[in-house]
């Protein structure tokens, strides 16, 4: 290999190094504040409904805190390399868009959409080519939401809420109904889907149980 | 906050997530293209090494008197076919635009990393260097100088990698023929600067280790195959060329005018007394 062709990969190499490096250094950031939500978001099952607001209020700052390292992140990628990259923090991510549609649901009992989540995230739509928020990501932070409802489905009865089973049953269906709609490849994203079921049955069981002993309110809402 | 509103009831659910199957559709979709596409080139390009290889070994034809006038020949068809390949390219780099590339870069690798080895073949038998990144990046852009795509770093050395196993088998099949000994050792040493600048290169890219090893059995190959020529040579002190001629023409007397360079039937008697004539 001739020198001048060695020194320009050498010096490509070193670059994508330094990058790499770089961006590590975010994502540990990044990490270490979805952890932290996490970890604060695991009490749901042992706070009564009336306290809620009050420990939702109390992860409201680490999410506003995510925009700093999104922007770092989006500000280190070169121009259209995100899917280059991207795989370096997607886990970070989807435990974001996690902790963000979880408070929401607990919240309103609803769902944030994609354009919701990366706001919330401070994911800026010029981004697009270096740092976005992608389809697959908020699926997989979808998933996990259902996974943690259907332990709180279990948690709430033993909490003595009844009508939180009944509810996470009807808002869990629908998205699982959203999720059967799409043609998904044999990836991981299927085969988390495929755990969905199971996550649907034990919600159903709870609401079975509660049903038959007539500790659900018997009207409406 | 945001001005949409969340989603409450499964039909907007619904609706978002049809959404969402039109999205990973057109995005399975197109990558299944590029992976079909990229199947097209792995093939077209095995076919040019191939060729390469199918023409430097050809002794029959008459027309190649001496290594370079074949390797011209080799050169000048495998462009043909290297420009074909380049269309191939070019007709699907509009799948490749902005963003997408690195999206699909995985998808159209395993092709690009075999074209990326026919054309160092080509390259090295028509200058015997290694083709530059630059270089390739060139052969891969339209006539106005707009690349295709990116050409990224890891699939420039590792298809530049399997290029020292096909160097291996054009050396050792070189050998038995007129010249071919000083060849093998050419590529011999071409080969173990490679090795070694790819040395550098292996903590930054993953696969490259493997390649590295592969190439270390190849050149080994090729090292025994020199060590067995060097060794052999040294029991006649004859000149290269002479002690080729003698091996070619006890080829065509054994066999016939079908095979070795040589077309002209000779008994063995006569080769003697002509061996013996070089000796003063």
């Amino acid at each position: 290999m001739d020198s001048a062709n060695l020194d320009f990969i050498n010096r490509m190499l070193e670059q994508d190094s330094e990058l790499r490096e770089k961006i590590k250094d975010q994502v540990t950031e990044f990490d270490k504040k979805t952890r932290t939500m996490t970890g604060l978001l695991n009490k749901i099952h042992s706070t009564p409904t009336a306290q809620l607001p009050l420990l939702l209020d109390s992860v409201q700052p680490i999410l506003e805190s995510c925009k700093e390292t999104t922007g770092a992140i989006a500000n280190l990628v070169p121009a259209n390399q995100f899917w280059r990259w991207k795989e370096m923090w997607s886990i970070s991510l989807r435990n974001a868009v996690f902790s963000a549609t979880l408070i929401e649901y607990l919240r309103s009992g609803t769902l944030l959409t994609l354009p919701q989540v990366s706001d919330i995230l401070g994911i800026q739509p010029e981004w697009q080519d270096k740092f976005t928020l992608a389809a697959e990501d908020y699926l997989h932070g979808l998933i996990s939401l259902v996974n943690e409802l259907s332990r709180l489905a279990v948690n709430s009865v033993t909490l003595g809420n009844y009508e939180e089973p009944l509810r996470i049953s009807a808002f869990v269906k629908d998205l699982f109904a959203g999720f059967t709609m799409l043609n998904l490849k044999n990836d991981a994203l299927r085969r988390r889907y495929d755990s969905l079921k199971y996550d649907i049955k034990k919600i159903e069981e709870v609401v079975y149980d509660i049903s038959l002993r007539k500790l659900a309110p018997v009207s409406g809402k | 906050m945001s001005k949409q509103t969340t989603l409450n009831t499964r039909s907007a659910i619904i609706q978002v997530f049809d959404g969402f199957r039109n999205e990973l559709d057109d995005h399975n979709d197109r990558r299944e293209r590029l992976i079909k596409s990229s199947r097209d080139v792995t093939n077209l390009s095995k076919k040019v090494i191939f060729l390469l290889h199918r023409i430097m070994t050809d002794d029959a034809s008459p027309e190649d008197q001496d290594d370079h006038a074949r390797a011209a020949r080799a050169v000048s068809k495998s462009r043909d076919k290297l420009k074909e390949i380049q269309n191939l390219f070019a007709g699907f780099s509009h799948e490749l635009q902005g963003e997408r590339f690195w999206r699909y870069q995985r998808a159209v690798s395993p092709g690009l990393q075999e074209y990326i080895e026919a054309l160092s073949f080509t390259y090295y038998l028509e200058t015997g260097r290694l083709i530059s990144y630059h270089e390739v990046q060139k052969t891969l852009s339209d006539a106005e100088g707009n690349n295709y795509f990116p050409l990224s770093v890891e699939d420039y050395l590792l298809g530049l990698s399997d290029l020292t196993g096909e160097l291996m088998r054009y050396a050792i099949s070189s050998i038995p023929r007129r010249g071919g000994r000083a060849k093998a050792n050419e590529v011999c040493a071409f080969v173990r600067n490679c090795k070694a600048d790819f040395e550098s290169f292996t903590p930054y890219i993953r696969d490259l280790r493997k390649k590295q090893n592969v190439t270390s059995q190849s050149l080994e190959k090729i090292e025994d195959a020199a060590y067995a020529v060097a060794v052999r040579s040294s029991e006649y002190d004859l000149p290269p060329e002479i002690l080729d001629d003698l091996v070619s023409r006890t080829m065509s007397s054994a066999f016939g005018g079908d095979h070795g360079g040589s077309t002209r039937r000779k008994r063995p008697r006569e080769d003697d007394q002509e061996g013996m004539e070089y000796n003063d």
